[in-house]
């Protein structure tokens, strides 16, 4: 490792050679072959992977070969496989991975094979446009639901044909009749009735949906990326596909003419725009290569109908053009210019231009991501009306209500048309309200409103554990992809009885609706006659928000909705009267026949398995929110204004939406792509009761029960032992022959086999092995030194001096030993300190260098006991000869330092003295005297040296300086070194 | 209503002089799509207080947007903390978020009085100098609207007399606005009569005889060419020389000039009329296109005045052929006429063997003949 670190730079180099040497010798291998060309004409490894990969995990991907013969190219080429992966890891690996071929196994996640820079440069592009698609994806313009009312069905309750887009992949176009049932009052709902909606299966996602209805007729245009189709349909007649045109280019708009049915705009990404009159071929009406206006870079078109069929308008980020068709080269007048209408604001752009034929025949509605405009097409470039919307996002849906001319009486029969702005990612919708147009201006109604979007409804249901809120938040936070709406007018209509359902659909394909109706108070307060319509639409307001939600058909329902019940605790309610109309099973449609695309498309097999069995495709249930319900009551009575909003209780109904659609999402969540678990009936494999007719087993059987009923009369447990006897499997696995733990004598399973022994074993090998254990084991051997001695002092009762002073001298140069790096340091710094100028910067230098010595201590050696004292090194010598005498002196002191010197001098007691002078610079109590066994115990000299000498150290690393007179200390005289030698025993004890 | 008071946007021009610092910066790394700039963005120098008022903010956006104003209203009160901010470069955009907020909020309040109306405005009128010309235009609209005109004079004669800094272009379009306003309000109360700004020019100068005056004016704005086309202009023109009496050649010209403008214009009956009396042949071409361009549209769809052309059509019928019998003679259209308007059916049916001899439409199916019956 230390050698790498150091020389990185060799590597690559190595590598080179390495390699040449390689390709060389292939070369010489293949020469003779000339004439063969290989069996397989390109790489393999695009269609296979590592020979012995397996995936440790289920993130997916690239281990799904399925069906895929394992190729060897990770073995034959490994310079191509794996050449970049030993650059990155700088060592010849090639060669260990061909010994190893297992490692690919660990390093294929980290490994590219795709050269980085490429993949990054990809990965750098994909990431952008993913970016740019999640902050806006314009592709999703006009959205994708629209609802069909059929006049005739009129009143109450308003029907009609919902269309919307089905599947996963929102690819699928859903005609579904529905209904819906308002009463004033209580709550209101989306009825879907027991009929599978119509489906056709499209080759893209949809994109778009216009319909243009005249009188019974319906004329539905939908857009997918490349294709669009053109279907009629009507109340009576079910959907029947007129044409299909490929547009080549991306389709970016189309559009359904509300004056003549079968005609149909298309604009396209290049800039042109075509009008289709289905059956008759297309017209080019219009292309423009840049846009109108100035450059905003976008290739985004849009085009809609105008008041006369034969002026369509042209828009782009720019700009809207009525452009009048009749005339070529056609002619063009500016309608909205962004730059001119006025407070534009820079960076603003068109987001959606939409005719508002419904609401007033000369009308558009056009929307920046700022502000929304409602245009006169007879007075262009003049807005009628601007609102600032605030919405988060761009609001690129759009849908317009004309309110009813209710209370004719009022001023000219004012009504108020209703228009609601739809954002994708923030999933806004906002209403606005105004009124006029016709006799006497526009004029907003009441400030603008934001609408409750979906992901705003979790934090009012039922509390869920935390995967599930994930996922449920994740769905219900999907970006909007279409909204539309239904409008109920009343039968009287001055009641006013209207109200109108707005519907939306998420990407994930959900539909979620709320349903607004004018608040009743005002009909009653009716403050003024000719302020009456106004006020009444302008605090037209949420008064009951229902949402329901819908889910999008063909999704694989992993379980029965009813049989897992018990899966959601909270919102489970079995008493709860099941509100939600659900389609009962049934077979394939026969009303599938008109489509002209197999309904079921390209799904796999399983799923419409699932489809038959689990026919729950609308699920129409009630989920009211709070916010706008209570505030409205405030409003209401006047001063409540003040009172805090009251937590909504979540009806019943509600709560049993939620919990369904929960399920339905949940079994929907993406499974890993993984081959089916081969599945097992164990039906056949339990044998039944009749079937057990072996004897023996019979009576197992029987003396268990009998042991377990003795066990529950005892009271006592039916353990395994009372139970063995009699389910003892005849053929038992013979244990396995104890490991010979001398056979293995390399250090890794002598350490496996310590760790076997328990922690403290193994934790003992470790010390040992690091020599962390070494100040025990100078205790030990100094124990076991004294024992001997003991033992001799017992046998021999008399210590000879010489014998005793030879070993503690050995002693000592066994300490020195150990502190043998010190010993040079104190060395060399003293050589250091002797030519002051020079190396007075180079303490740390020294320092540093010694240190790794200081810290690999020598192996601890059983030879202490024995060391001689010629054994010592050159330097141990010197400072043996400076120092030692001294130290021995000096220490010899320590213990009684009050009488140290009169006892040196004057030795009263022989044997003491000498005893003193042995055993002293040890600190060593093996005397018998017990005064020298209390004085210092046992553990206080085995730290002694070395403590002295990293105090030492420090001084030398703090001040070289100072270091030197602490060596001019220790050469002074004996008294002065006994003060040092207080101090740094003073010191010794604090450390 | 209060719509009167209703403005687009709490940003506009102002903004644009940090707009080019920031947006562009932004812009050039977001590449170009289009999407919301926050209101406020969060800056790189930031305290608590920067990131707090801009929380504050979000929290009157909801409930505003969501129509709680008095949680609105409270949250309002602690927002103005904001303009005591001494870091706060752009302190003109957030006194504008105020004042409109704060006159939002009382706007729809319930509880709101005319003297907190007053008191924010004037409050704001002298914060934020740069908005005095659009606070006090407000103000008026406000007096006016609870009908106030003599205070509502007021303000803006004080409005009309405020003069600040250098005048710039957007200063002098606001003062213009608020002359004219005045002049409005002056005329008002000169006399109770209806308002339009050139028209009433137009009758004050009647009033005074000066004819000759009175015809230019309206003349130059019906044809001034820096304006946009304006119907109106030639509808005022028009009314004003049928009511001179002018000769029926001039009166032609203006409503040829509106057919140019808007051909579904409601004087376009009138102007066929006038050309079919003229008993020139093309004039009567010109009068069947005017009746034919009419019935383009949908509006006219139903207007028995102007389906009763039975002749001459063969040539203007060539191009529409295509697409006319679609537009006007399904078997719906039909069956829908017969319904609704029994008349219309009358005259419409036989026009289908008229308009387009060669084709068989569809307009005289089934539900035809009990209407025929009549």
């Amino acid at each position: 490792m230390s050698q790498r670190q150091i020389c990185p730079s060799w590597q690559p180099v190595m590598m080179v050679l390495k390699s040449s040497i390689t390709s060389r010798l292939l070369m010489q291998w293949t020469d003779p072959m000339d004439y063969q060309f290989p069996q397989q004409l390109f790489p393999s490894f695009y269609n296979g992977g590592p020979p012995d990969f397996v995936l440790k995990h289920c993130a997916g991907n690239w281990g799904c070969y399925d069906r895929v013969i394992p190729q060897n190219f990770f073995l034959d080429q490994c310079m191509d496989a794996y050449g970049c992966m030993a650059e990155i890891l700088g060592e010849p690996f090639e060669q260990a991975q061909m010994e190893k071929v297992g490692r690919n196994v660990l390093l294929s996640d980290v490994v590219p094979v795709v050269p980085v820079e490429l993949l990054g440069s990809l990965l750098h592009e994909e990431l952008t446009e993913q970016r740019d698609r999640s902050l806006f994806s314009e592709g999703a313009t006009g959205g994708a639901l629209a609802f069909i009312p059929f006049p005739r069905g009129g009143g109450d309750p308003q029907r009609g044909c919902l269309l919307y887009p089905g599947n996963q992949g929102l690819d699928c176009l859903n005609f579904q009749r529905v209904e819906m049932q308002h009463h004033r009052g209580s709550s209101s709902f989306v009825d879907a009735g027991s009929i599978d909606p119509l489906r056709f299966q499209l080759k893209g996602p949809i994109r778009q949906i216009s319909c243009a209805s005249l009188f019974d007729d319906c004329c539905v245009a939908v857009r997918s990326d490349r294709l669009c189709g053109v279907w009629r349909v009507g109340e009576r007649n079910a959907p029947r596909l007129l044409q299909v045109i490929d547009t080549r280019e991306v389709a970016t708009c189309i559009s359904a003419s509300p004056h003549v049915l079968g005609e149909v705009l298309v604009a396209t990404e290049r800039g042109a725009a075509n009008l289709w009159s289905v059956g008759r071929g297309m017209q080019k009406v219009r292309e423009e290569d840049v846009n109108l206006y100035f450059n905003a870079k976008s290739s985004w078109r849009w085009c809609e109908f105008s008041a006369h069929p034969r002026v369509v308008t042209y828009a782009d980020r720019t700009g809207v053009e009525l452009t009048d068709v009749r005339e070529s080269p056609v002619l063009s007048h500016t309608l909205f210019h962004i730059g001119n209408t006025s407070e534009c604001r820079s960076g603003e752009r068109l987001i959606l231009s939409r005719y508002l034929g419904d609401i007033h025949p000369f009308q558009h509605l056009i929307t920046t991501q700022y502000s929304a405009y409602i245009m006169d097409e007879r007075f262009p470039c003049l807005p009628m009306l601007k609102w600032d919307h605030m919405m988060r996002s761009p609001p690129m849906f759009c849908h317009a209500v004309c309110g009813s001319t209710s209370t004719g009486s009022a001023v000219g029969g004012a009504r108020t048309t209703k228009v609601l702005l739809g954002s994708q990612n923030s999933q806004e919708i906002t209403l606005l309200q105004y009124s006029g147009g016709r006799a006497e201006a526009s004029s907003s109604r009441g400030p603008l409103q934001a609408l409750l979007r979906p992901r705003d409804s979790l934090k009012h249901l039922p509390v869920q554990i935390p995967h599930r809120l994930d996922l449920s938040t994740s769905r219900l936070s999907s970006p909007a992809a279409g909204l539309t709406c239904i409008q109920k007018k009343g039968i009287r209509e001055a009641d006013g009885e209207e109200c109108i359902c707005i519907l939306q659909l998420t990407e994930a394909g959900d539909i979620f609706y709320q349903t607004l109706e004018p608040e009743q108070q005002d009909a009653s307060k009716s403050p003024a006659a000719e302020d009456e319509p106004a006020l009444k639409e302008a605090t037209t307001s949420v008064r009951e928000t229902a949402r329901r939600l819908r889910l999008p058909q063909s999704q694989p329902v992993s379980s029965d909705a009813s049989s897992d019940e018990d899966v959601i605790g909270p919102t489970q309610d079995k008493a709860v009267p099941v509100f939600v109309t659900e389609t009962p099973e049934r077979e394939q449609q026969a009303l599938d026949t008109h489509s002209d695309s197999s309904p079921e498309g390209p799904e796999p097999q399983g799923k419409s398995c699932f489809r038959k069995q689990y026919g729950l495709q609308v699920v129409v249930n009630e989920e009211p929110d709070q916010v706008s319900g209570s505030n409205t009551e405030g409003l209401k009575d006047g001063e409540g204004v003040g009172e805090q909003p009251v937590p909504v209780k979540l009806s019943v109904g509600a709560l049993t939406t939620w919990k369904r659609w929960l399920q339905k999402s949940r079994g929907k969540t993406p499974r890993p792509r993984w081959p089916q678990h081969f599945q097992v009936k164990t039906a056949d494999l339990l044998l039944s009761e009749n079937e057990a007719s072996d004897p023996t087993e019979e009576e197992r059987v029987q003396c268990l029960r009998r042991d377990l009923r003795a066990c529950m009369s005892k009271r006592s447990l039916l353990v395994h032992g009372s139970v063995s006897a009699s389910l003892q499997a005849p053929g038992a696995v013979a244990v396995p022959d104890t490991v010979d733990t001398e056979a293995w004598r390399d250090e890794v399973s002598h350490r496996l086999t310590l760790a076997w022994q328990g922690e403290g074993a193994w934790r003992a090998w470790w010390e040992e092995r690091l020599g962390l254990n070494r100040e025990e084991k100078v205790k030990a051997l100094r124990r076991k030194r004294k024992r001997e001695k003991e033992a001799k002092r017992a046998g021999g009762r008399r210590l000879e001096l010489s014998g005793s002073f030879t070993s503690s001298v050995s002693y000592q140069s066994q300490l020195s030993d150990f502190s043998d790096s010190t010993g040079w340091s104190s060395t060399v710094d003293r050589g250091a300190s002797s030519d002051t100028d020079g190396n007075q910067s180079q303490p740390e230098g020294f320092w540093e260098n010694r240190k790794p010595r200081a810290m690999t201590p020598p192996p601890p050696s059983v030879s202490h006991t024995c060391t001689p004292v010629a054994t010592s090194t050159g330097a141990e010598l010197e400072r043996g000869n400076q120092q030692t005498p001294s130290s021995v002196l000096d220490l010899s002191e320590t213990p009684n330092h009050e009488s140290a010197p009169a006892n040196l001098k004057t030795p009263k007691h022989p044997e003491e003295d000498k005893l003193t002078a042995l055993f002293a610079p040890q600190d060593e109590p093996s005397q018998p005297n017990s005064y020298f066994l209390e004085e210092s115990t046992s553990h206080h000299p085995a730290l002694h040296p070395p403590v002295a000498l990293s105090s030492f150290q420090r001084s030398l690393r703090l001040d070289p300086s100072q270091n030197t007179s602490l060596r001019s200390c220790l050469s002074q005289s004996s008294q002065s070194r006994q003060v040092s030698q207080l101090k740094k025993k003073k010191s010794r004890m604090g450390f | 209503m209060d719509d009167l008071q209703r403005e687009p946007g709490p940003l506009e021009d102002l903004e644009d002089d940090n707009d080019s610092s920031d947006n562009d910066s932004s812009k050039s790394k977001k590449s170009n799509l289009p999407v919301v700039y926050p209101m406020c963005a969060e800056t790189p120098r930031e305290t608590g207080f920067h990131r707090s008022t801009r929380a504050c903010l979000e929290m009157i956006k909801e409930a505003l947007l969501h129509h709680r104003w008095q949680e609105a209203a409270e949250y309002m009160a602690c927002y103005p903390q904001l303009l005591e901010d001494p870091t706060n470069g752009k302190c003109q955009q957030y006194k504008e978020l105020i004042w409109r907020f704060s006159a939002e909020i009382l706007h729809h309040h319930p509880k709101s009085r005319m003297e907190d109306y007053n008191n924010i405005y004037e409050r704001m009128k002298h914060s934020g100098v740069k908005h005095f010309l659009m606070i006090s235009l407000e103000h008026c609209f406000h007096l006016l609207h609870h009908g106030h005109i003599e205070d509502a004079k007021h303000q803006l004669s004080v409005a009309e007399s405020w003069r600040y800094g250098k005048e710039s272009a957007a200063q002098y379009q606001k003062t213009k606005l608020i002359h004219a306003y005045r002049s409005l309000l002056d005329y008002l109360i000169w006399c109770d009569k209806k308002y339009t700004y050139s028209n009433k020019t137009g009758k004050m100068l009647e009033f005074y005889d000066n004819h000759e005056e009175a015809l230019k004016v309206l003349t130059d704005y019906a044809n001034d060419e820096g304006f946009p086309p304006n119907p109106n202009a030639q509808v005022y023109l028009y009314q004003y020389l049928k009511r001179r009496s002018a000769s029926g050649r001039n009166l032609k010209k203006v409503l040829k000039n509106l057919h140019s403008i808007v051909p579904s214009h409601e004087l376009m009956p009138e102007y066929s009329t006038m050309l079919l009396q003229s008993e020139k042949n093309t004039n009567i071409q010109k009068a069947l296109g005017v009746v034919l361009d009419l019935l383009d549209f949908a509006c006219w769809r139903s207007n028995l005045d102007v389906e009763d052309w039975r002749d001459r059509v063969a040539e203007k019928m060539a191009a529409r052929k295509d697409w006319w019998p679609a537009l006007h003679f399904t078997r719906f259209h039909a069956s829908k006429d017969s319904e609704e308007n029994p008349e219309l059916m009358g005259v419409k049916a036989p026009l289908t063997k008229v308009l387009c001899p060669d084709l068989t439409l569809k307009y005289t199916a089934w539900p035809v003949t009990s209407a025929e019956g009549r």
